[in-house]
C-alpha cells in the first residue's frame, strides 16, 4: 500500500444505526423496481441474492497480500479483489456455459459454483506446491493452534517472527468454499439478467427473438462482470487487506458484508434493470 | 485507520483536476457528436481523448484515495471504479443526446451509495472515501464512453447494438458485430481498469511526483487507445479508425519519451531521498 507498512485498523465494530439505514435503503431500492417494472422485483430479489452469496463467500478464501509472497503469512499471495474475480468469473464462465447448453437453473447455478470451486483448488494445490518445494516452508497457521479440521498443531511448524506461511489444511477448504460461494452467486446475477433481457429486449429494440441472443448474453454477462467486481471489492475493503480463512477471527466481520452486499446488488440490479424498462 | 501517510506537495491540487477531468472529457465525448452532424465517422478519435482525459482525473483520485492505506491493494479501486461505471454508463446510452451527462450524473448516484456504504455499514471511516468512489466511478463510466465512442462513432443504445456486415456488395443489419453484441465492451473494460489502477501502483512511495505520475497516466491511456484504434477497424470506417490510430501512436510516443525523462529527472533526484517522515498519531 504505502512506503510505511501501516496496518489498517478498521475496527471490527459493527455500526448499527448505518446498517438499519441500510436495510431501509435496500427496501427502497427493491420499492422503487417494483413501481418501475414489477416483473423485475423477483430477478432483483435473486440477484441479490447472488450478490450476498459473493460478499459471503469471498470471507473463506485465504488471502495473503504481500506478506504472503515473503512467505511471512498464510495465504495466496495476492489481493481479495484479485482472487475473487479470479475465483468467481471462472465459475461464471462454466454457469455460462451450462446456460447456454440450456440446463435449468439450479444445474446453471451448481455448475458456475463448481466453476469457481475448481478454479480455487487449483489455486490452492498450486500454491502450496510453490511454498512447499520452491520457497522450502511448511504450511502452519499463526490465527490458531490446532488446524479445526485436522487437529494438526501449527505452533512447531511456525517460524519465529511470522503470523504462519503457506496454505493450511483450513485454508484450502476455506478456499475451495468461498469458490462455491463466489461462483454460484455470480453465476446466479448472470442467469437472472439473462432471463430479463431475453424476454424483454426484443419489444424494446423491435427485433427478433434470435438477433437479440448476443446482445443479451453480452450485456448480462457484462453487468454480471461489473456487479460482481463491485460486491469482491467491498467485501475486500471489509477484510481490510488479509484474512487467513473461516478460522481468522476477521471472518467474524461477515454480517457487515452481507448488509452491504444486499445494498450493492440491489442498487447496481435495479440500474441494469432499468435498462429494458426505460 | 485514517492515518494519511503520504501528503501531496506542490503540484496541482485535486480539486483543479478534478474539474478540468470532468469538463475536458465532457467536451471530447461531445465533439464525437459532430460524427452526427456531419454524417462522417472522423470525429471518432476524440472519444480516446476522453478516455485520457477521465482516466488522468481517476488515477489522481485513486492516489487521494489510496494515499489513507485502505490494505487492499490499489487495483481493487480500478475494479470497483469501472464495475460501477459500466452499470450506469449502459443505462444511460438509453437516453441518446445526453447519455454523457446522464452517465456522469447515474454513475455519481451509484458511486456516493457505494461510498457510504463502505464508510458506515464496513466501517472504513477514511475522510476521502465517499468523495473518491463518487468520482471513481464517473470516471468508469465516462471512459467507457469514450471507449464506446472511439470503436463505434458514437455513444447511443442504437449504436452499440447494431453493426453493418457487407455480403457480395450488399450491406446487411447485424447485432453480433457490434460494441455489446461482439462484447468488445469487455476488452474496453479491462484496457481501461488497467490503465487507471497502474500509475499510481507504479509511482507510489515516497519519491512519488505529481507530474511523473499523471505523465505515466497519459502514456497507458494512449497505449489502450492504441489497441482499442485497432479493434475500431471492424465497426468504422478504415480512413476514421486510421486517423484515431495514427493520433494514439503519436501520443503514446510523446508521453512515453516525457516519462522517461520525469523518471530519469526522479531518479537522480532518488538520492537525496529523506527518511520517510512520521506522520502523527500513527
Amino acid at each position: 500500500m504505502s512506503a510505511v507498512a501501516a496496518k489498517p485498523t478498521a475496527g471490527s465494530a459493527m455500526n448499527p444505526a448505518a446498517m438499519a439505514i441500510g436495510g431501509v435503503m435496500f427496501l427502497i431500492l427493491i420499492g422503487i423496481c417494483y413501481f418501475i417494472y414489477p416483473i423485475g422485483v423477483m430477478p432483483l430479489i435473486l440477484i441479490v441474492v447472488g450478490g450476498v452469496l459473493i460478499g459471503f463467500g469471498v470471507h473463506f478464501v485465504p488471502v495473503g497480500g504481500a506478506p504472503a509472497a515473503m512467505g511471512q503469512a498464510p495465504g495466496i499471495a495476492t489481493g481479495v479483489a484479485m482472487l475473487a474475480a479470479g475465483g468467481g468469473l471462472a465459475g461464471l464462465f462454466g454457469g455460462a456455459w451450462a446456460a447456454a447448453a440450456g440446463q435449468d437453473a439450479l444445474v446453471v447455478v451448481i455448475t458456475g459454483g463448481i466453476g469457481g470451486g475448481l478454479m480455487m483448488a487449483i489455486t490452492c494445490m498450486m500454491v502450496n506446491f510453490v511454498y512447499v518445494f520452491g520457497m522450502g516452508i511448511p504450511a502452519a497457521s499463526g490465527k490458531v493452534a490446532k488446524d479445526p479440521i485436522t487437529g494438526d498443531t501449527q505452533a512447531e511448524y511456525k517460524s519465529q517472527g511470522t503470523e504462519g506461511h503457506g496454505l493450511p489444511f483450513i485454508s484450502f477448504v476455506g478456499g475451495v468454499l468461498g469458490g462455491i460461494f463466489a461462483g454460484a452467486g455470480g453465476t446466479l446475477i448472470y442467469l437472472e439478467l439473462l432471463e430479463v433481457y431475453t424476454a424483454a429486449l426484443p419489444t424494446v429494440m423491435g427485433i427478433t427473438a434470435t438477433q437479440v441472443v448476443p446482445i443479451a448474453v453480452s450485456a448480462a454477462g457484462m453487468f454480471a462482470v461489473g456487479m460482481f467486481l463491485v460486491n469482491a471489492v467491498l467485501t475486500a475493503y471489509n477484510i481490510t487487506g488479509t484474512i487467513e480463512g473461516p478460522h481468522d477471527p476477521k471472518f467474524k466481520r461477515w454480517p457487515r458484508s452481507v448488509v452491504a452486499s444486499a445494498v450493492a446488488s440491489a442498487l447496481c440490479g435495479l440500474v441494469a434493470i432499468l435498462i429494458v424498462a426505460m | 485507520m485514517t492515518v494519511k501517510v503520504e501528503v501531496i506537495e506542490g503540484g496541482i491540487p485535486h480539486n483543479k483536476i478534478m474539474i478540468a477531468g470532468i469538463v475536458s472529457t465532457l467536451v471530447c465525448l461531445y465533439l464525437t457528436y459532430l460524427n452526427v452532424l456531419t454524417s462522417t465517422e472522423m470525429f471518432s478519435f476524440f472519444g480516446g481523448l476522453a478516455v485520457i482525459a477521465a482516466l488522468i482525473w481517476g488515477s489522481h483520485t485513486i492516489k487521494v484515495l489510496c494515499s489513507y492505506g485502505i490494505g487492499t491493494g490499489v487495483p481493487s479501486a480500478g475494479m470497483i471504479a469501472f464495475g460501477s461505471g459500466v452499470i450506469a454508463m449502459l443505462l444511460a446510452t438509453k437516453f441518446g443526446f445526453y447519455a454523457p451527462i446522464v452517465a456522469a450524473v447515474l454513475a455519481a448516484i451509484i458511486g456516493f451509495i457505494l461510498g457510504y456504504v463502505s464508510n458506515n455499514i464496513l466501517n472504513m471511516k477514511i475522510p476521502a472515501m465517499v468523495q473518491a468512489l463518487t468520482e471513481m466511478a464517473v470516471v468508469g463510466a465516462l471512459s467507457l464512453m469514450g471507449f464506446a465512442a472511439l470503436i463505434t462513432g458514437g455513444f447511443t443504445f442504437a449504436g452499440l447494438t447494431t453493426g453493418h456486415v457487407t455480403v457480395m456488395g450488399m450491406t446487411l443489419l447485424t447485432h453480433e458485430q457490434s460494441f455489446l453484441g461482439g462484447c468488445l465492451i469487455a476488452v474496453a473494460f479491462l484496457l481501461g481498469a488497467i490503465a487507471i489502477q497502474h500509475p499510481f501502483n507504479a509511482c507510489l512511495g515516497p519519491g512519488w511526483t505529481q507530474d511523473r505520475m499523471l505523465m505515466l497516466t497519459a502514456e497507458c491511456g494512449f497505449l489502450s487507445m492504441l489497441v482499442a484504434a485497432i479493434m475500431s477497424f471492424a465497426l468504422i470506417s478504415t480512413g476514421s479508425a486510421l486517423i484515431s490510430l495514427i493520433i494514439a501512436i503519436i501520443g503514446w510516443a510523446y508521453t512515453y519519451n516525457e516519462y522517461m525523462v520525469l523518471s530519469k529527472r526522479d531518479a537522480a533526484a532518488w538520492l537525496d531521498a529523506k527518511p520517510i517522515p512520521e506522520v502523527e498519531g500513527h
